[in-house]
């Protein structure tokens, strides 16, 4: 027994040391989040996480306020348009280091601009629309544009497109980097790991300072470490919108008390549903219309997110340019029964439709099982609903397969701009009919196309103003009309603060600020 | 000399059959993740993106290229100890094998370690009264620690020490404000090697809820495999021989019956070590350790190809080192061993 003893005394000392230690560490503010960061090379970045960082690493040209004006940020003034709206010159500011020492200049933004068209992920973004872009000036960058582009200045907000110091990405000019990144935001990189990075104040940033003494993110895999996280005080800010509901609804709980502070950012993920409008049964227009009419999203947002997920009614969100609050209908059990009826359902005969989710998100497959007990109870002898989960990246490969009468999905548009959102889903550049052959509508599942929609899409990235607007209110009337989608709700970003830090603030883009976050040695 | 060539013989079979068991397990691997539904170019640019960029992406990841070539390629590549880059984060797939690796064998380890002090203590405790309440309390915990879901149980675990006492962090491997030590990738060596004691305790605070958990869930399979080997070797002839001398009960059990016991635990820890090799998944996630399990299973819902065939591979060879590195162990213990 001694012989145990004196092998236990050692794991049952330690335990209690460890545990006797401070609690954490201090310096800065410690945000956690879920999202892994993989990399930190603009060119690569793709993800929520890695966007965030980013945006506390480097500056965009311009930026989009909380209140959706667009503000220039590493330019000086929004871009001026040659007569044919083909050429853009965009002047840029003249007092602006990396975080190397380098000057930043025109140069520096071509280097960033074409490595980004030559290696980015995303680059199909830029490619898409910019033919070449030069320095005009020591300061003035000019873009060629394949087409008049009216949300330029939107796109060239999005933080990918982040300009890098030439000097340090020399060598990765043409390939991916995985060095530290090298940027010109209010803070540089200390230290970098997939799962956590701490950034430290740049003290030769151009702009107001940070208001705290650094910043560590961290990630953690789930909802119970990230709520206990900031419930035991271990970290400071908490970001997410992939919180489970109970855990959002205990810190909201929480911040109404005082007890912590909440903000909520603007929403750029739309939830909706594919409905595939080639085959049958959902070919028949007057099907989709009835599917439309029995979705009752704000019952369903209630039980679902209790309420944390705004209804939504339109392909965009509502704090975009071109939004139609109101374009899709409500829900109104009795016309989807009409329409049923003329489909000739509802007398004996029922309709079974497929309904596929992501069984990789918790969220999909409670909306999936609550739609389909509401119209049980409310449309039960005209449509029952056959849920079936398939995990993420299998539902994806085979979305442009037509193998999904109806799958739910997000979309997050990669800059916050009406096309972003549209586009994608509605694009088609080859059709017979209204069935879309290729582009973004076979991508996305549904399939399908309007005769004069793909020029009415082109035409509404072209022009600007009340115009542009009347015609993206237009292009939403006639999908809701057709709906080969319907959405389903809106996903808006939340943070959670400790009171000391002060009210998280999102940016226009959805982004918190992280510069702005009050906090330094304790 | 006759048992030593044989041993040597068998050593040698193994370890020349190692690398067809490792080629066998590569293909496998690369075949299994080529024919699985799922694109990576959908995990990277997500559904909707243009067909172009689409082309134009799969052709820089070599996914263009015939199935045959791909893998002339890679183990081609494999040959020369060139696992790739993560398609994903283009990040040496080695490079996070060797950051991610360490993580969990470091926690394989000290939980491997705990997991045996206190599964044998309470294996060895019921021993002087067999069928007493102190042996079936042993029992009972042997049974209830294996039957206890993971998941579950790391979930209670992380909520009454982390969430409700906040005594320990929730998870991650490091404090988020301090600088991981540099070196060999296992924090408590380096920060010890590096006398940097802010380093060990912040490290220490991190492992001490997973391991624990870990611990405890493989603690029953000592307990009860010492239970029942110690029993068994209690009634055999030799341990009566001794008692027949005239030999103390406490001599008797620590001198004759107990490394007779411990003889198949080797072989236990053996398996479980392989096992640990791989990461304990569930462990990882709740606690989000960044182990190579954590890091295989985020890899296979990316479809990221080279990480999980870099990842695999590695760990298929070094469980195949430690399942010969044990059988070698206990043969050179157990004299009754033939091969």
């Amino acid at each position: 027994m001694k012989a145990v003893a004196a092998l236990l005394a050692p794991a049952l000392i330690a335990a209690p040391l460890a545990a006797c230690q401070p609690q954490r560490p201090a310096a800065g503010v410690i945000v956690a989040s879920r999202n892994r960061v993989d990399s930190l090379d603009p060119a690569k970045a793709t993800r929520t996480g890695q966007m965030q960082v980013l945006s506390a690493l480097g500056d965009p040209l311009y930026a989009i306020e909380t209140d959706g004006r667009i503000t220039p940020r590493l330019a000086t003034a929004l871009p001026q348009l040659s007569g044919d709206g083909l050429r853009a010159r965009i002047p840029l500011r003249r007092d602006v280091r990396f975080h190397d020492g380098s000057r930043f200049d025109a140069a520096a933004m071509v280097f960033s601009l074409q490595r980004f068209m030559a290696i980015g992920t995303l680059a199909y973004q830029v490619t898409g629309r910019v033919a070449a872009v030069r320095a005009s000036g020591p300061y003035e960058i000019e873009l060629q544009l394949k087409r008049p582009f009216a949300p330029l200045p939107r796109l060239l907000s999005a933080i990918f497109l982040t300009p890098v110091s030439p000097s340090a990405y020399r060598q990765d000019a043409r390939r991916p980097s995985n060095r530290p990144f090298v940027g010109t935001g209010p803070y540089r990189i200390r230290f970098f790991s997939d799962q956590q990075q701490q950034l430290t104040p740049w003290t030769g940033y151009w702009g107001p300072k940070p208001a705290n003494s650094g910043i560590s993110l961290v990630t953690l895999s789930n909802s119970t470490a990230l709520f206990g996280a900031l419930r035991s005080g271990e970290v400071d800010v908490l970001l997410s919108s992939s919180l489970e509901i109970d855990h959002q609804q205990a810190l909201h709980r929480d911040a109404r008390a005082g007890r912590l502070r909440e903000a909520v950012g603007p929403a750029m993920e739309i939830g909706f549903l594919s409905l595939l409008s080639d085959q049958p049964p959902l070919q028949d227009q007057r099907l989709r219309r009835a599917v439309a009419y029995s979705l009752d999203r704000r019952t369903i947002s209630e039980r679902v997110s209790l309420g944390l997920r705004p209804p939504l009614r339109e392909l965009l969100p509502p704090s975009l340019p071109g939004s139609l609050p109101t374009a899709w209908p409500d829900y109104d059990p009795a016309r989807a029964r009409a329409l049923y009826r003329q489909a000739g359902y509802c007398n004996g005969r029922r309709l079974t439709l497929p309904l596929s989710f992501r069984s990789d998100i918790p969220s999909d497959r409670i909306f999936a099982l609550t739609w389909q007990a509401q119209l049980k109870r409310d449309l039960g002898d005209c449509a029952t609903l056959e849920v079936s989960g398939i995990e993420s990246t299998t539902a994806y490969a085979q979305l442009d397969k037509g193998v999904f009468p109806m799958i739910q999905l997000e979309w997050v548009g990669d800059y916050p701009d009406a096309e972003n959102y549209l586009t994608p889903l509605l694009e088609c550049t080859k059709a017979r009919g209204e069935h879309c052959l290729e582009g973004g509508s076979a991508l996305s599942g549904s399939f399908w196309s309007a005769s004069g929609l793909q020029d009415e899409l082109e035409r509404s990235s072209t022009i600007d103003g009340p115009a542009r607007l009347e015609l993206l209110r237009r292009i939403q009337e006639r999908t809701a009309a057709a709906s080969p989608y319907l959405p389903i709700w809106l996903v808006a970003p939340v943070a959670w603060s400790r009171p000391a830090i002060g009210t998280p603030r999102f940016d226009g883009s959805g982004r918190v600020v992280l510069s702005e976050l009050r906090g330094g040695q304790r | 000399m006759s048992r030593r060539s044989d041993l040597l013989r068998y050593v040698g079979a193994r370890l020349a059959l190692a690398p067809v068991m490792l080629w066998l397990i590569a293909s496998l691997v690369f075949l299994l993740l080529r024919v699985a539904p799922g694109d990576p170019i959908d995990a990277l640019l997500g559904p909707r993106a243009p067909e172009a960029a689409r082309t134009a992406l799969r052709h820089q990841l070599g996914l263009d290229l015939p199935l045959l070539q791909q893998y002339g390629h890679f183990l081609s590549d494999l040959l020369h100890g060139n696992l790739g880059s993560s398609q994903n984060s283009q990040q040496p797939v080695l490079e996070i094998i060797r950051t991610s690796l360490p993580a969990s064998l470091e926690l394989g380890a000290v939980a491997l370690l705990l997991a045996a002090v206190l599964g044998l203590a309470v294996g060895f405790s019921g021993i002087a009264r067999p069928e007493g309440r102190l042996d079936l309390a042993g029992r009972l915990f042997g049974i209830g620690t294996y039957a206890l879901p993971p998941f579950w149980a790391a979930m209670v675990v992380q909520l009454i020490f982390a969430v409700w006492l906040g005594w320990l962090p929730v998870g991650g491997r490091f404090p988020a404000t301090l600088l991981p030590p540099g070196g060999s990738g296992f924090y408590l060596l380096d920060s010890l090697l590096a006398g940097n004691v802010q380093q060990l305790a912040g490290s220490l605070r991190h492992l001490v809820l997973p391991s624990a958990t870990l611990a405890l869930l493989l603690s029953g399979i000592f307990t009860n495999a010492l239970r029942l080997n110690l029993r068994r070797a209690l009634s055999s002839d030799y341990v009566e021989a001794a008692r027949s001398r005239g030999l103390s009960e406490r001599r008797v059990v620590l001198r004759h019956a107990l490394p007779n016991a411990l003889l198949p635990v080797l072989t236990i820890t053996g398996l479980t070590v392989a096992s640990l090799i791989g990461g304990a998944l569930l462990i990882e996630i709740t606690y989000s350790w960044p182990g190579i399990a954590f890091r295989l299973q985020e890899a296979i819902a990316q479809r990221d190809y080279p990480l999980v065939q870099g990842i695999v591979v590695v760990v298929a060879a070094l469980v195949v080192t430690v399942t010969v590195v044990v059988d070698l162990l206990v043969a050179l213990l157990d004299p009754r061993i033939r091969f």
